[in-house]
């Protein structure tokens, strides 16, 4: 099960890259930054997963048998999502100013610096 | 009182020898031989051979203009601060067993790889100057000047690494830049000219001599038929005096380091010749130094003759991307050639 | 009670976080009172001098007694052999990344306090302007890699934000865009190689992981290493991902653009440093000293050579940041000491002399509103102090002596030549060669601004303008003189600051016991041998005695006595050689200048330009493919 993950997180990268790189519209630019975070969300999470139980608990009920997933990469995955979600904002917000002063959505086409 | 004395002696150093005085003589007698010879080979009378000091001090006695559009501080003390920078670099290159003991614990102030860097002064100043005045045929001049000193460099770099590693390779670092010390090796182990594979690097140092000076045919930068001399278009009076000045100390300082870079070990000789007479003591250091100084100019005057007075009178002006390509090309090929040499253990 | 506990706080153990704690909270509570200009401004001043301070304060611990500073957050010191806590690290390499850092960002915010104060939306500039100070202090203090990504993104965001501050700019928007999306694929291919290095090691701590993955790589680690290693060069924008440099620079303003090139590009190449010297401890292997000098070399070169055929003042000017941190990269690939040594030390002038000629490029746009060379000229004559400080600065960078670009570079060059010699490699050779030449090639195009900036006509437009206020000028002034002052002191430099931070990269046992308490083996001290002389001091002793006597010669012979005869009004006229023709305004602009280089080298320069398209797809497949060769070739050769 886990070795789809760990397809299903690199196929989102890869995606992602593809959207980034071939796609000439810049929203969809963005789209491609988001699909690539999910991938590397998606690879943390896996990374993480061992089959043990969430790993919230109290002061007396930590017992040494107690068998819980890491809970690092689950904490680094919300990070990590948060920035995401910041990456996306930013970028729209971006898109929207560069719609407006340059008229166009096309990548071809904003290239004002260049050579 | 040490200091008093020591402060003396540097006084000394920087105006007589091998300071300005000495800059000031030999730099505009190398001019003047260079005129005469490049007339003589054209079938020319030619000027008389003093004659760049007599030029030196009639632009002196000239009335000096500042454009209106230039910028006055600048416009008058590039000239200066080239002049300046040339005599001190002069400080630095050796006369045989001259060597001025400068730098405190090591002997040396700047390497010869500094040395390289140390002559951009003087041409950044001359730009400086030019750019100051605000004319476009300064405008195009600097432009030129620039990439000649560009076209210039990288043989130069090859040339130096060359001869840092062949003269380095018995000392523990395996590199020596120290030209104090590449003068010593040449007089104990001879000439490095006649090191077969260094051979092509003094060909190539000897082909770079005019174009770091400025001399025909890489004198693009300040073509007086096409761009009116160039960043010296506006200058008159004693300013132009001095760029002249430190045109012909150019001459000097480039033909003497090409003269300690191939040439140290005829140092070795001189004091045979002292030795054979059967001189000691004060005597014979005396006529050593004497001697010395006497073989390096005649040295320089030689080298002047061969690299920029013969070069002058054979061909016609380059233009200045060809200085460029002959430059990266030519006599690139001939510097890198010595160091692929000296680096396999020619 | 709280009087122990503030003489507590003074133990210098609390020093780095106190740093990254004052730019956050500056940040904060501008966010908060920035409305009140005064109130705002007393607030930056405070977090970013404070900090200065407070670093300066740690030089003598750190860098002299050679201590090291391990600070638990919450004193979580590690348990059972697993460091879990977040830590703070400071040795002599952190402090010195530090200071850089510190400096710039003191004297670009006193710069700012004159700059921005026409903009609207101040307070926004300087939270933004903090968090990019916070972002990068803590990059470089912080102990553990995950820490570093959420340091790399905060960093990123500031950049971003702050490269389209001034929106109405043509291409600030397009700049941040291209900058965001680049920007993220790198701090994505951090946290990447991030996670799969926990997945091998679990732990993020760096002196654990160190002990732990170092001499044992797998698949898995090595290529954690290569996304490590690009997603920092996205940082320190080393080829091929300078477009975007070139791109921000442009159009931020001056003194973002000292943060992103004297600031950002560090926060890059100490992520190298820490990732190839302590982290995997590579350094030793030739592969990865080839592969750093390489890119290194490269750098260097394509982007002088694409600063060559600009014609904007601050474009030009963030290609040459780049080629300059190609010189870093190179010498710190050598892995030798003097190599080291000598690329921190670049490093340092880069900050001190690229912060210095954006702040005048920014002066210069303040008072004429263009950074177009072909539009500027004659400036020399209007701001005259802007004039000397922009040529302190020319003369650092294209490594003129005595001042300090030339004495890092020429330990740079010895470093080079010296590593080929050892190795008996005569690639490194051409290294020392393309250094060499390299610097000759940013002089050429520092002229070039001279000339049509400072120097020539002034064209009408430039008129009005006039010296900038004191503050500009003081804030340029503090750089100019640490130019100065670095270059004719490098043996005091070396000994107190780049030595130290240098010999830390040879002892990565005393980095990783300062932080676990292993009591693993130290080396000795590490081996500094240059084998050129260069006394700048004495060289200057020497100029000053021979242009003081050409002066006074000079001066009694009425050298400077300019006899201009009145009568003739019709001199001014004629104030410039025309030929005889009437003056007219003819400025030769950059453009036209160095025809005879770039003739010969013109199938080179129109392939670099139609390479450079502007398409950010296409600098998004640079960074792909560069990722996709990084992975084989660590694959290959590790």
């Amino acid at each position: 099960m886990l070795t789809l993950n760990y397809i299903a997180s690199f196929f989102l990268i890869v995606l992602g890259l593809y959207c980034i790189v071939v796609k000439y519209n810049l929203v969809k630019t963005v789209i491609g930054l988001s699909i690539m975070d999910y991938g590397v969300n998606l690879l943390i999470i896996s990374i993480g997963y061992n089959g043990g139980t969430a790993p919230i608990f109290t002061e007396g009920e930590l017992k040494a048998a107690s068998f819980f997933v890491d809970p690092i990469p689950q904490a680094l995955t919300l990070t990590s999502i948060v920035i995401g979600a910041c990456v996306t904002a930013m970028s729209l917000s971006l898109v929207i100013k560069l719609k407006e002063m340059y008229g166009t959505l096309d990548t071809r086409e904003i290239r004002r610096l260049r050579g | 009182m040490d200091a008093v004395l020591n402060a003396l002696r540097y006084l000394g150093y920087v105006l007589i020898f091998p300071g300005f005085l000495f800059c000031f003589m030999t730099g505009l007698l190398l001019a003047g031989i260079d005129r005469k010879l490049v007339a003589r080979m054209q079938k020319r009378v030619g000027p008389p051979i003093l004659q760049p000091f007599y030029d030196f001090f009639k632009l002196c006695g000239k009335k000096t203009i500042v454009p209106a559009a230039a910028n006055k501080t600048v416009f008058l003390l590039a000239p200066l601060l080239g002049l300046a920078a040339l005599v001190v670099l002069q400080l630095f290159i050796p006369v045989f067993r001259i060597q001025l003991h400068l730098g405190g614990a090591s002997r040396d102030v700047a390497d010869v790889i500094v040395i390289l860097y140390l002559l951009l002064i003087p041409a950044v100043s001359i730009i400086l100057g030019g750019a100051s005045t605000g004319s476009p045929y300064a405008g195009v001049g600097l432009s030129r000047e620039m990439v000649t000193v560009l076209a210039c460099e990288l043989p130069l770099v090859l040339v130096l690494l060359g001869v840092g590693r062949y003269v380095g390779r018995d000392t523990a670092g395996g590199i020596c830049f120290s030209l104090n010390q590449i003068v010593d090796y040449q007089m104990e182990s001879g000439s490095l000219i006649t090191k077969a594979s260094l051979i092509p690097a003094a060909i190539a140092f000897l082909l770079v001599i005019p174009g770091e000076t400025g001399n025909h045919p890489f004198d693009a930068a300040e073509a007086e038929t096409e761009i009116c001399e160039g960043m010296l278009a506006e200058y008159s009076g004693a300013p132009l005096g001095v760029f002249k000045l430190s045109h012909a100390i150019k001459m000097l300082t480039m033909t003497s380091l090409f003269v300690m870079l191939f040439f140290g070990g005829v140092g070795a000789g001189v004091e045979h010749l002292v030795a054979l007479m059967g001189l000691t003591g004060g005597a014979a250091a005396a006529v050593v130094t004497i001697l010395d100084i006497l073989v390096m100019v005649l040295l320089c005057i030689v080298v002047t003759a061969v690299g920029i007075s013969l070069v002058h009178a054979v061909t016609a002006r380059l233009k200045i991307e060809q200085i460029f390509k002959y430059y990266w090309t030519v006599v690139s090929a001939l510097a890198l050639l010595s160091l692929v040499l000296v680096w396999y253990g020619l | 009670m709280s009087h122990i506990n503030l003489i507590h706080l003074l133990n210098p153990q609390h020093f780095p976080i106190f740093t990254i704690m004052l730019y956050f909270l500056g940040a904060f509570l501008i966010v908060l009172f920035g409305k009140n200009r005064i109130l705002r401004n007393c607030i930056a001043f405070i977090a970013t001098g404070l900090s200065l301070t407070l670093l300066i304060l740690l030089v003598k611990p750190i860098m002299i007694n050679g201590g090291v500073i391990a600070y638990w957050m919450g004193n979580r010191v590690p348990a059972g052999g697993y460091a879990i806590g977040i830590a703070l690290e400071v040795d002599a390499l952190g402090l010195f990344f530090g200071l850089l850092v510190a400096t710039a960002v003191f004297v670009s915010c006193l710069y700012s306090f004159s700059y921005m104060s026409e903009d609207d939306n101040e307070p926004q500039y300087y939270t933004l302007f903090l968090m990019l100070a916070g972002g990068v202090m803590g990059l470089v203090f912080s102990g553990d890699l995950f820490n570093m990504f959420i340091m790399v993104e905060i960093l990123t965001f500031a950049a971003v934000a702050l490269t389209a501050f001034r929106n109405r700019v043509t291409g600030a928007l397009e700049a941040a865009f291209k900058y965001l999306v680049v920007g993220c694929i790198g701090s994505t291919c951090i946290l990447a190689g991030t996670i799969l290095l926990y997945h091998q090691a679990h732990t993020l701590n760096l002196a654990q992981l160190g002990t732990i993955i170092a001499g044992n790589l797998d698949k898995n680690t090595i290529i954690a290493f290569a996304l490590l290693f690009i997603g920092f060069c996205t940082k320190a924008f080393i080829v091929p991902f300078h477009p975007l440099a070139a791109d921000a620079h442009g159009a931020a303003p001056a003194p973002v653009s000292v943060l992103i090139s004297g600031v950002l590009t560090k926060s890059g190449i100490y992520g190298i440093i820490r990732l190839a010297y302590f982290l995997f401890q590579l350094m030793n292997l030739g592969a990865v000293q080839f592969w750093l000098v390489f890119l290194g070399s490269v750098s260097m070169f394509v982007c002088v050579t694409m600063a060559l055929a600009q014609h904007d003042f601050k474009r030009l000017l963030a290609f040459h940041s780049i080629s300059q941190i190609g010189y870093v990269l190179a010498a710190v690939g050598l892995s030798t000491a003097l190599g080291a040594s000598a690329g921190l030390y670049h490093a340092m002038n880069h900050t001190l002399f690229k912060g210095l000629l954006f702040l005048t490029a920014g002066a210069v746009l303040h008072e004429t509103g263009t950074t177009d060379l072909g539009k500027l000229g004659g400036l020399s004559k209007k701001m005259p102090w802007t004039t000397v400080l922009f040529l302190i600065g020319a003369a650092s960078i294209s490594g003129i002596p005595p001042f300090n670009g030339f004495a890092s570079k020429w330990l740079i060059y010895q470093a080079t030549y010296e590593k080929a010699v050892e190795t008996g490699n005569i690639g490194f050779a051409f290294v020392t060669i393309v250094a060499l030449v390299t610097s000759t090639l940013t002089l050429a195009s520092f002229v070039k601004v001279t000339q049509s900036v400072f120097f020539g006509q002034l064209p009408k437009e430039c008129e009005k303008a006039k010296e900038v206020s004191f503050g500009m000028r003081f804030a340029m002034s503090i750089l100019a003189l640490l130019c100065i002052l670095t270059g004719l002191l490098p043996n005091l430099v070396q000994k107190y600051l780049t030595q130290p931070a240098a010999a830390t990269l040879f002892n990565v046992n005393k980095y990783i016991n300062a932080m676990l308490g292993t009591g693993l083996p130290e080396s000795g001290a590490a081996e500094f041998k240059p084998i050129g002389v260069w006394n700048p001091v004495n060289w200057l002793m020497l100029l000053m005695i021979a242009l003081l006597a050409i002066c006074i010669v000079a001066i009694a012979s009425k050298y400077d006595a300019v006899r201009e005869n009145k009568t003739e009004k019709v001199a001014a006229k004629y104030s410039l050689f025309y030929g005889g023709e009437e003056t007219e305004f003819s400025q030769v602009g950059g453009g036209d200048l160095f025809w005879g280089f770039k003739h010969n080298w013109r199938h080179y320069f129109s392939f670099m330009h139609d390479l450079h398209s502007g398409i950010v797809n296409d600098y998004s497949l640079w960074a792909v493919v560069a990722l996709a060769l990084a992975m084989v070739y660590a694959l290959i050769v590790l």
